[in-house]
């Protein structure tokens, strides 16, 4: 009852839960144009989920799989796999085996001894939504399932119902016994594992990164991201790389807590022209504009609200940012889905830009 | 239309939330607190307390009244200089013994007395000033200690003497009349007190040396920077305050003329209180002669009036203590969050429901239909320019418009490389138009309807008021945000005020209310008068007579509508709609050569923000809780140009669909055979080539009459 009567009345004065603050970018998270002017490598539609594969990078584009060829004059792609779905996420093994989860709620696995299984359930649950996968070793799948009602391509919809049904899985293909390492997340979307067994997950819906550590033993490792954080990947040297998809804002933060409001924005606008976090800088006027947001003199001030942007943060072992690459309000290359450090350069898809771009792996400025 | 909404649509329309905004903002708002607070003391002890309101009790409560009120002005004025006065209660009986002490034992002349009474007063306000002024201590205890050693001397005084001074040796005739009479039942000393009290009034708010103490108390650091003399400032107070104090102790003694150790005990914290209950900050600065004498009139009415109903002694200094407590919480609360209730109550959200949106996809059907027509648009002074609301040319081909630093811009024909600094007005001049003779009318937001001379650049006023409306809490007889214009054939100059609510650089919050503020407004030269022809308009834009002279047109760009006004013929009077619902924020309308016109749409409207506009409770919230650079806004990074007909059938639309060449759209001006294109953010003017347009065409030639 007073829980009751306390959320109530913090609802009336805008505080506590109902509070729409959001972090600022200081600190590690200050901001640059790093990836806005880093090279571009490759310009294709949507690309994400980049992983190294026996000395071979790949990708996914819509519902290719893409292996990246950077030796030539220019760099370019050439198609591996095609599907009928997109694809939401993909994943190798130490001796070559790609596992590659689909919007459609599958998984598949190719080559190594799994080689052709399918599977469309974790233990009588159906995946529906893969939003990270990962080997632990040839028999052992780590599996993010972002949540129990929306597909990966719905992760918009997920947000704006405010669902917090994702889960995450270790998987054993060789024996079918699935057991949850987590239940009730705001939709995983990175995984490490650790090597006591233990894994590290991206919490997207709660700007968080916490540590699954046996059941029920969930503990925070990193808290209130200015952003949802998605991908993680190892970096040389320890520590790791974690793309942060999209930015938080007062607004969003705002239109969470508004159910009326958000019921009948989902119910009568288009999905791209809701007032929701999004991957892809502005494309057409229908979609909302924020006061700070408009132009003097021809100029969007980098600063603007934003409902995308490019973030990219280097944590160290421990989740703490070290620093940071940003492509910010007035830039292109929006929505960082996934990074993979290859030699000594980052490569990250920006899906918003429709682009992968090769990032420094130390600051630049830095001492 | 759902429950909420339906609730949501009666609510806004039964209840004007906007009101309380308006209220809030006056700057009587800090005078009606203590009135209403004036109002309920009277209606409480005028219920209970028998012959409240008869003669004889008001000519007795007047006497005591006027020594209350000298000494709260004293008060109030050390208090707008930042400082407190403690010692009033003591210069007070202090002043009381000298004058009866003088007048009654030494016989000397009353006028002396008094004077001498005074200059002691003035004295200790000296001492005060001295110390706190000068030697820079803390008022609170410089005055407690003055209040003390003032204190012990009227003791030792009136130890000794007090039944010396308490006999008559002389008489004057003043001085009875002080004592005991009254002209029309107001006691003499009431109508001194009062004659003090506007004569404050007009030295505080009328005189320099009045304005330095509002600005010291304001700012100390500021009034030191203005190059104020601060110390002397502050001395002056304390000494002002102590003379009032003794003039008080004077008509005390006219009053009952005795000297006894009670004698002004406890006046300081009477004061404070009145002073504080009628809305004098404690914090100096803020405070007018007029809530020192609300409060007096508070305090003296409880103080009295609890006497007169028979409560123990000590009821009305408990009393006032409790009202002192409070109205120093009020104080405090009130002067820090004021700004914060005003600029959370201001903003008020109604309920409106848009008409559906037209298409605008590329490829359709749509008249509205996206394309690329303004890709190329010739630039002219790119990066030179700081906002161009509203371009329009002369019949020598000269560009004009009015920039975001008040100037007139004149670039020259026919290359419009070279400009200058054609007038400077001030404000935000917005819509223009030339009249007949070639003088540029102009729209200012902020100030008025103005006009430039054709050949002498001067700069004149046309209008910058209007009838006041009888309901209206704003004052709306103050053009505000005058916006666009049009001159009809006959002189009259039809003009728009966008907004009443909103100022020059809030305009776009405007159209987060979703409700009518906005007017078309008629100034008629033979007359020199302005009047309001349509009102309750979401913010009526660009105007325009239409070609056969009978009607005006305008924009209203929150209603994303198209409407005219019937100004001759047999509708005259009547407004019409034209283009019920563009899909998006209708601006300037300027006539076309082919008998059309050409209508700038500002900024496009997204679904988010029509839904937006149905939950006026969403839009409280936000403008309550988010950072202002985070709200919704209407999409104005995107804009288009429409040409339609008479009959408001739209003929053509031109886009610029990346809106990188020209992203915003204001105005546009049809001139020999281009379309010249403005944005009020933008730092260029565009020039389009309207294909097969008639290339002598030009705005000011055709509609006068007159040849280039």
């Amino acid at each position: 009852m007073i829980a009751f009567l306390k959320n109530a009345l913090d609802a009336w004065r805008g505080v506590g839960e109902h509070a729409v603050t959001v972090p600022p970018m200081d600190g590690a998270l200050s901001p640059n144009q790093i990836i806005e002017e880093a090279p571009g490598i490759l310009e294709i539609p949507a690309p994400d989920n980049l992983v190294a594969l026996a000395g071979r990078i790949l990708f996914s584009s819509g519902p290719e799989v893409h292996e990246l060829q950077l030796q030539g004059a220019a760099p370019s792609s050439k198609i591996v796999q095609r599907f009928e779905h997109d694809v939401s996420a993909l994943a190798t093994s130490v001796a070559g085996v790609l596992a590659v989860g689909l919007d459609d709620g599958s998984l598949r696995i190719f080559g190594g001894k799994h080689d052709g299984m399918v599977r469309k359930q974790v233990a009588k649950l159906d995946i529906r939504c893969p939003g990270a996968l990962q080997f632990v070793d040839e028999d052992t799948l780590l599996v993010a399932i972002g949540s129990r009602t929306n597909p990966r391509s719905g992760w918009k919809r997920d947000l704006m119902e405010r669902n917090t049904s994702g889960s995450v899985w270790r998987m054993n293909l060789a024996d079918g016994r699935d057991e949850c390492l987590g239940e009730n997340l705001g939709f995983p979307s990175g995984l490490v594992p650790l090597g006591n067994g233990e894994v590290v997950v991206s919490e997207a819906w709660k700007n968080r990164i916490v540590r699954l550590g046996g059941p029920g033993k969930v503990t925070a490792e990193l808290q209130d991201v200015t952003g949802y954080p998605g991908a993680m990947s190892p970096a040389a040297g320890g520590g790791y790389w974690l793309a942060v998809f999209a930015p938080r804002s007062q607004l969003i933060e705002f239109i969470l807590r508004e159910r009326d409001y958000r019921t009948c924005m989902m119910a009568e606008v288009d999905e791209s022209q809701w007032i929701a976090p999004t991957l892809e800088p502005t494309r057409t006027f229908l979609e909302p504009l924020q006061g700070g947001a408009l132009k003097h003199l021809g100029i969007l001030k980098p600063w603007a609200p934003t409902r995308s942007f490019g973030l990219v943060v280097r944590l160290d072992a421990d989740f703490q940012p070290l620093f940071s690459m940003h492509s910010r309000a007035d830039g292109r290359r929006h929505g960082i889905t996934s990074c993979l450090e290859a030699g000594d350069r980052l490569l990250v898809t920006s899906r918003g830009g429709n682009l992968i771009i090769s990032l420094p792996t130390q600051d630049p400025n830095g001492e | 239309m759902s429950l909420s909404e339906n609730y949501a649509r009666i609510r806004t329309k039964v209840f004007p939330d906007h009101i309380l905004g308006e209220i809030l903002s006056k700057t009587w708002i800090d005078n009606a607190i203590p009135f209403f607070f004036l109002i309920l003391t009277i209606c409480i002890f005028g219920a209970t307390v028998p012959n409240f309101f008869s003669q004889a009790g008001l000519t007795d409560q007047a006497r005591v009244l006027a020594e209350i009120i000298v000494v709260v002005l004293g008060m109030a004025i050390v208090m707008l200089g930042g400082g407190i006065d403690l010692s009033v209660g003591s210069t007070f009986a202090l002043s009381n013994f000298i004058v009866l002490a003088l007048f009654n034992w030494l016989g000397w002349p009353i006028s002396v007395a008094i004077i001498c009474a005074l200059l002691a007063g003035g004295l200790v306000g000296l001492v005060n000033g001295f110390l706190v002024g000068y030697l820079r201590l803390r008022a609170f205890l410089t005055t407690l200690v003055t209040l003390i050693i003032v204190r012990s001397i009227d003791d030792t005084l009136v130890l000794k003497y007090s039944m010396l001074v308490g006999m008559p040796s002389t008489t004057s005739a003043f001085w009875d009349y002080l004592s005991f009479e009254s002209i029309y039942g107001f006691p003499l000393a009431f109508l001194i007190a009062l004659v003090t009290a506007v004569i404050g009034h007009v030295y505080l708010t009328r005189l320099r040396p009045g304005w330095h103490i509002l600005a010291v108390g304001g700012s100390r650091r500021s009034a030191h920077n203005a190059g104020l003399s601060v110390r002397r400032t502050i001395a002056s107070t304390y000494v002002i305050s102590g003379v009032l104090a003794a003039a008080g102790g004077v008509f005390y003694a006219s009053r009952l003329g005795a000297a006894g150790a009670s004698t002004g005990v406890g006046l300081e914290i009477t004061a404070l209180t009145a002073a504080v209950l009628g809305g004098i900050s404690l914090g100096g600065g803020r405070g007018s002669v007029t809530k020192a004498l609300l409060g007096a009139l508070i305090v003296m009415t409880i103080t009295s009036n609890l006497v007169r109903l028979g409560f123990f002694s000590g009821a009305s200094a408990l009393v006032l203590g409790l009202v002192l407590l409070v109205a120093v919480a009020v104080d405090v609360r009130w002067l820090k969050n004021r700004h914060k209730v005003l600029s959370s109550v201001y903003v008020s959200p109604a309920y409106y429901k848009m008409v559906p949106c037209p298409s605008t996809e590329e490829g359709s059907a749509s008249p509205y239909a996206v394309n690329d027509k303004l890709r190329d648009v010739e630039l002219i002074g790119l990066g030179e320019i700081d906002g161009c609301e509203d371009p329009i040319l002369d019949i020598d081909d000269n560009l004009f418009f009015g920039n975001r630093e008040g100037d007139i811009i004149r670039f020259f024909g026919p290359d419009y490389k070279k400009w200058e600094v054609y007038a400077h007005i001030g404000g935000a001049p917005l819509g223009m138009a030339f009249d007949q003779a070639g003088h540029l009318t102009c729209c200012v937001a902020g100030m008025g309807l103005y006009q430039v001379k054709k050949d002498t650049r001067e700069v004149v006023k046309l209008a910058d008021e209007t009838k006041r409306s009888l309901f209206s809490i704003i004052d709306d007889s103050r053009i505000h945000y005058a916006d666009d214009l049009d001159i009809a054939p006959d002189g009259k100059i039809y003009f728009s005020e966008g907004t009443l609510r909103f100022s020059t650089l809030e305009w776009m919050i405007d159209a987060l209310e979703g409700r009518g503020n906005g007017r078309i407004l008629c100034h008629d030269p033979k007359t020199g008068t302005t009047r309001t022809v349509v009102s309750k308009l979401r913010f009526p834009n660009g105007v325009c007579m239409a070609h056969d002279n009978k009607s005006v047109l305008y924009g209203t760009t929150w209603g994303c509508a198209v409407e005219r006004y019937w100004v001759d013929g047999p509708k005259k009077g009547k407004v019409e709609t034209v283009i019920p619902n563009l899909p998006g924020y209708a601006d300037n309308i300027n006539r076309a050569s082919d008998g059309t016109y050409w209508l700038a749409i500002v900024g496009m409207r997204t679904p988010a923000f029509d839904l937006a506009l149905r939950k006026p409770g969403f839009r409280k919230r936000m403008v309550k809780r988010v950072a202002q650079d985070e709200w919704l806004f209407p999409q104005m990074n995107v804009g288009t140009v429409i040409k339609f007909t008479e009959s408001g059938e739209v003929v053509d639309c031109l886009w610029d669909k990346a809106g990188i060449n020209h992203p915003m759209l204001t105005s546009c001006n049809e001139h020999k055979g281009y379309l010249y294109l403005g944005g009020i953010y933008n730092n260029r003017v565009g020039r389009y080539k309207i294909p097969g347009a008639d290339p002598n065409y030009s705005n000011q030639g055709r509609y006068w009459g007159t040849k280039a």
